[in-house]
């Protein structure tokens, strides 16, 4: 009798194709995926956007800069900036994951050769670029790590001896002509790191993850809600209105206003506890954040609906929501900075509404942009929820025919 | 009704999928008040015929016309579909789904809630339009199916197996909505197995199969041309007939009607001669009935001429 049920189960499993799909094309896809993005968080060669200043032009400091950018793990951003506020600029506003600022004259021990410049949400990639950035400065510029910890041996012991600065002078000069190091490491006050961007009460990473979890939260209710869609079509009431003059495409319309209403008041209680337990600076910003918060809502109604209008049976459609879901939290930055992706995952994020509000949001929240600053995600948001709703009622007026 | 256009005037109607042709020169005309009875095994044509009616299939040739109209939304407007599903919003009321579909048929608030007055009326759901349509019996929950289709008064109402799954006194009630509607004025398409409830509601029928409609008409009409006035005799028996008394039966002139175990001859011979030539042949059949040929007969015997079964459908 058991047999006789597991016999029913893999039958409906091996003839329901979209089943199969899901449960064996799935996993793999999400491992992948996931196998993807943790890798390149863990990996020691994180690959991050840095801008780098370079207001001097001496010798030691147009070495390091070569060094940098010679280094594969880093994607330096062209060209070079002369000031430090440029490139602080660029760390804000999110253009690079951190900055680099090359101090006018490194072999100087008075002052720190390279300032990492990090935005708060991203402490991480200070962190990940000052252990590489003196990793890089020790096997390539050991000289400059010599000549800084000589001159402070130099102060502490009331200075060197004519024979012993000419022997030292001699080991830095080789050094600076063969690269190497034979196991000399970057000296104190050889790195600094800055924290820049505006601060104020909330916590940077609290802002961060206020605008990943209603870009996540949205999807998930988006998609749970639009499935009465395949219950409406299996019920026949679809068919009843497409007799009617209103036509199917009111329903998704209707639906589609619906979710987005119902997802702006999820998100409202969100950054209500936001605002009220982290200090988030939602009121302040009210504008700016209830449009980022509508389009994002109408991009999660308009991907929902275009994910249920091609799904057959509810099972199907929760099955799929579930990895829409994940796929996009994942790679669009909801669950993980996107930063510390590979630059092929960043790239896919932007196919995710997640990627766009959450960018949105922070702009808005804790850079303290207008309006006009975070246009262009917002109109990535609308793109996504004008394709999904046109999406939803074409393919709703097909399966009509069928 | 007269001076009114058909409610509904299909005329040479072709419709293919692909290079498959679905529907060959359907020609089907409902008037004002009538009830067309539209008859078929599954697959032959009905589903295709409704979607093409309500212009969810683009036909290849051929000209649709709803109470006068050939085109545009005015058109649509006079239609109302009532599906074979029960298509309402289970967690809502009767009177909130009237209030829904009334507002999808195009109607104004106000003219919703006086639909409503009337159509729940009609519908006989005076008494529950309050309750929610989950907890319905599914009688309430039918004639709710067709109130919800009715309150734009469409001059025609396509009815899909309207009493599939009901009892006897629900199916009566849903009968007498039927015909009340069609007093109405509303010309009716019932789409339907049901021969014995065809016979009885029907004004007009017509069989379709293989993406044609033959034979069409009024029964009376079609009775008559088809059997004068002879009668059927049915043989029933309790155990299936040997090969050759099979053979027999074929003989004297009995067809099986729809399985061996029963056999139907229409013809002119009086019931009296027929026994003797049963006991001649030693056949003992469990019940021997005699009848006037009606539109199971009919139906019997033109699919047994196409080579359908329609039997195992009907069933």
């Amino acid at each position: 009798m058991i047999l006789a049920m597991i016999r029913v189960m893999t039958l409906g499993l091996l003839r329901d194709r979209g089943a199969l799909i899901l449960a064996f094309v799935l996993p793999p896809a999400i491992f992948l995926i996931f196998a993807s993005i943790f890798a390149a968080t863990t990996s020691d060669r994180p690959q991050l956007n840095i801008a780098i200043a370079q207001p001097g032009t001496s010798p030691v400091s147009l070495r390091l800069e070569d060094a940098l950018r010679g280094e594969p793990s880093l994607r330096v951003l062209d060209p070079t900036r002369s000031s430090r506020a440029d490139v602080a600029r660029l760390v804000e506003n999110g253009v690079a994951d951190a900055g680099i600022v090359i101090g006018p004259d490194p072999e100087d021990d008075q002052a720190p050769a390279i300032t990492v410049l990090v935005e708060p949400s991203k402490l991480m990639a200070g962190a990940m670029l000052s252990g590489q950035v003196q990793s890089i400065v020790a096997r390539r510029l050991p000289d400059l790590v010599l000549s800084r910890a000589a001159a402070g041996v130099e102060a502490a012991v009331g200075g060197f001896t004519p024979e012993q600065a000419a022997r030292l002078s001699a080991v830095v000069e080789a050094l600076s002509r063969e690269g190497r190091n034979d196991g000399m490491k970057g000296g104190p006050g050889l790195l600094e790191t800055v924290t820049v961007g505006q601060s104020q009460g909330a916590d940077a990473t609290i802002t961060y993850y206020a605008g990943a979890v209603a870009i996540l939260f949205l999807l998930f209710s988006a998609l749970q809600n639009a499935a009465t869609l395949i219950e409406e079509r299996k019920s026949g009431i679809l068919d009843r209105i497409a007799a009617g003059p209103a036509g199917t495409d009111v329903v998704i319309i209707g639906k589609f206003i619906f979710l987005a209403l119902l997802g702006v008041i999820q998100v409202a209680l969100i950054f209500a506890i936001a605002a009220l337990a982290y200090d988030v600076e939602v009121a302040a910003r009210i504008g700016p954040w209830l449009l980022t918060t509508v389009a994002a809502a109408l991009a999660s109604s308009g991907l929902a609906l275009a994910v249920v209008t091609v799904c057959t049976t509810r099972q199907q459609a929760q099955t799929v929501s579930t990895f829409v879901v994940l796929i996009c939290s994942a790679i669009g930055g909801s669950m993980v900075p996107r930063f510390m992706m590979p630059e092929w995952l960043q790239h896919l994020g932007r196919f995710t509404p997640n990627t766009w509000a959450i960018e949105a949001y922070y702009g808005v929240l804790w850079r303290g942009e207008a309006l006009s600053d975070v246009l262009p995600e917002i109109v990535c948001l609308l793109t996504m929820a004008v394709a999904g709703a046109v999406f939803a009622i074409a393919v709703s007026r097909l399966r009509l025919r069928f | 009704m007269i001076g009114k256009p058909a409610a509904l005037e299909v005329s040479n109607l072709r419709v293919c999928y692909g290079d498959t042709e679905v529907l060959h020169d359907v020609d089907v005309t409902i008037d004002p008040g009538e009830i067309y009875g539209l008859l078929g095994p599954n697959g032959a044509g009905k589903t295709t015929l409704i979607r093409t009616i309500c212009g969810r299939v683009r036909p290849a040739r051929g000209r649709i016309r709803i109470a006068g109209r050939e085109t545009g939304a005015e058109m649509f407007r006079q239609i109302g579909l009532v599906p074979q599903e029960i298509a309402l919003y289970p967690h809502l009321t009767i009177r909130e789904n009237l209030q829904v579909f009334g507002r999808l048929a195009g109607l104004s608030s106000r003219e919703t809630e006086t639909a409503i007055d009337d159509v729940s009326e009609a519908a006989n759901l005076r008494a529950r339009m309050s309750d929610r349509v989950d907890i319905l019996s599914g009688g309430w929950k039918r004639r709710a199916n067709i109130a919800a289709a009715i309150l734009h008064l469409p001059a025609l109402l396509i009815l899909d197996e309207p009493m599939v799954g009901v009892d006897l006194e629900a199916r009566n009630g849903l009968q007498s909505v039927i015909q009340k509607l069609s007093g109405l004025g509303m010309g009716i398409l019932l789409v339907t197995h049901d021969l014995y409830q065809a016979e009885i509601l029907c004004t007009k029928v017509g069989l379709m199969h293989d993406g044609t409609i033959s034979p069409q008409g009024y029964p009376r009409e079609l009775l008559e041309e088809a059997f004068q006035d002879k009668g059927e005799i049915l043989l029933e028996f309790g155990t299936s007939p040997s090969a050759a008394h099979q053979h027999l039966l074929r003989q004297l002139g009995f067809t099986p009607n729809g399985g061996p175990l029963s056999w139907s001859l229409i013809g002119d011979r009086s019931p009296s001669d027929l026994a003797a030539d049963l006991v001649r042949a030693s056949l003992a059949p469990k019940e021997v009935r005699y009848r006037k040929p009606n539109l199971e007969t009919l139906f019997m015997r033109h699919s047994q001429r196409i080579g359908l079964r329609m039997g195992e459908d009907a069933a």
